[in-house]
């Protein structure tokens, strides 16, 4: 009992003593020194009276920043850093949609046509890697290719596909189950019919995947070093397991030019 | 940075024996008091969901039994995520907003390779050529900015361009470079020693032999600026004395 106090007394002076040669390192370091702050990223951010409102079943990354009048629709899932900007207009995200990791969905204020047009993005949409959508209309289980990038007033339609790198400009209409691609974006071909099977179970896979990530995410100090000390003992994780066997991942490449 | 680097000098880089984790991870090993609400996700009934966590995002996230592993004399900028599968050999460096996602499928950075500022890194459950589906960046390879690599393999001593795509099941072979803005679609090959760009990427080029010397040489100058700014972060964050002193002003016991 003595002897734990002793060692606690003990542990605290160190302490001090580290904590005071750091202050002592920071002045030596002259003007140069940084001192950490606390992260000041806000993954939900308010733009005076706009703020954004996220379903509770939806998982944001934390890196991810939605900023202004930006809707979420459960099951859906914004992936690490994103960053949706919903502060000149609205930005509304439906169910089951998967916007992937940094990816940029911003409205536009005011454009050379004059229209200033909300950003919707519908049900069951794949948003690919780092795409970038400008007041643009998404509907239901359309699939966004990675890197694509879709300008002010296009409208996608129903399982219509962009192509990887596309860049569909400003009022283009991609009718329904169509393939566009290119820059600028041109049709391309229809959309196969496993492909169209592939937009839904892979918005499906996605919201599953997304639940491992949330949680993770979520995790506060204590369940993490718990985690650290099951590596060291090489245990295997049943949870995310069981996740990824009941994802039926068979992963249908859409074949491109 | 990619091309006007002329920095050779020799740097010894002292390499650290600690592993570095993301700073608020560390530095809240001192706090007693479990902190304040967080984002909380489905499906249990939450509050109202949090706007803002002090600990911002973790750099490494582990996912089921995987745990991201870095070198201990690789550079991962503290706004990088790295999830799931991903190993970071020696000598690499992951720069800023990067995100490296091997949630589904293994993700390598071999040695002294770099992905540079917010590139997407991520490996598909499998690929259309039917061999494993894990994105492999062998040794000396620069991968430039805001690239998107999924589930390909890039073979020792490459160059890719910024902003390049490289869909599932693509193979870039040794020492070729693609140029910016390139799109590679899936289970293309790119093959040796010669250059290609444009989308879809056609060929441009052969390389000359010069061009050729000087793709690891680029790789190791991005090495050395990374020894840099690794040497910038000390092992440990100091932002526990920052979390005190918020805590305190908020009146939460620590």
């Amino acid at each position: 009992m003595v002897m734990g106090r002793a060692l606690y007394s003990v542990g605290f002076w160190i302490r001090e003593t580290g904590q005071a040669l750091d202050r002592l390192g920071c002045r030596l370091q002259g003007k140069n020194h940084f001192r950490e702050q606390l992260s000041r990223h806000r993954t939900l951010m308010n733009v005076f009276d706009k703020s954004p409102s996220v379903d509770k079943q939806a998982f944001v990354a934390p890196s991810a920043s939605l900023i202004g009048n930006v809707h979420v629709g459960p099951a859906s899932s914004i992936w690490y850093g994103c960053v949706l900007r919903g502060d000149a207009n609205s930005i509304s995200v439906g169910a089951g949609t998967n916007i992937q990791d940094n990816t940029l969905v911003h409205v536009a204020k005011s454009n050379l046509s004059g229209k200033v047009l909300p950003t919707l993005i519908g049900d069951n949409v794949t948003i690919g890697h780092s795409a970038v959508l400008h007041g643009c209309t998404v509907e239901d289980e359309a699939y966004i290719g990675a890197s694509a990038t879709v300008l002010d007033g296009a409208h996608v339609e129903k399982q219509a596909m962009v192509e990887s790198g596309a860049l569909v400009r400003q009022n283009t209409r991609i009718p329904s189950g169509e393939v566009w691609g290119g820059n600028p974006a041109r049709f391309l071909r229809k959309v196969t019919e496993e492909e169209k099977a592939f937009f839904s179970s892979s918005a499906v896979d996605y919201s599953n995947l997304a639940q491992v990530h949330a949680v993770e995410n979520t995790k506060n100090l204590d369940e993490t070093d718990f985690k650290k000390l099951l590596y060291k003992k090489n245990s295997r994780d049943a949870e995310y397991d069981s996740v990824l066997s009941d994802l039926s991942l068979s992963e249908n490449v859409p074949k491109s030019a | 940075m990619a091309t006007s680097i002329a920095r050779f000098s020799r740097r010894g880089v002292a390499s650290t024996l600690i592993r570095r984790w993301f700073a608020a991870e560390a530095a809240l090993a001192m706090q007693t008091e479990p902190p304040k609400p967080k984002l909380t996700v489905s499906p249990s009934p939450s509050l109202d969901r949090v706007k803002w966590d002090y600990r911002g995002q973790r750099q490494i996230i582990p996912l089921g039994q995987w745990l991201p592993k870095v070198a201990v004399d690789a550079y991962v900028a503290p706004n990088a995520v790295l999830a799931g599968q991903v190993t970071v050999w020696d000598g690499s460096s992951v720069w800023n907003g990067a995100v490296l996602r091997g949630d589904l499928n293994k993700i390598t950075l071999g040695f002294c390779s770099n992905v540079q500022e917010r590139c997407v890194v991520h490996a598909a459950w499998s690929s259309p050529t039917g061999l494993p589906a894990e994105t492999l960046i062998d040794r000396y390879v620069t991968v430039g900015a805001y690239s998107l690599l999924r589930s390909c393999t890039i073979e020792p001593e490459c160059i890719i361009g910024q902003h390049s795509i490289l869909m599932e099941g693509s193979l870039v072979e040794t020492r070729s470079i693609l140029e910016a803005g390139s799109v590679v679609p899936p289970g293309r090959r790119i093959p040796s020693g010669e250059l290609w760009g444009g989308n879809p990427a056609r060929f441009i080029r052969t390389l000359t032999n010069e061009e050729t010397l000087e793709i690891p040489k680029l790789a190791v100058a991005i090495n050395h600026l990374s020894g840099d700014y690794f040497s910038e972060f000390l092992p440990y964050s100091t932002v526990y004395l920052e979390v005190e002193k918020f805590k305190k002003s908020l009146g939460i016991a620590v």
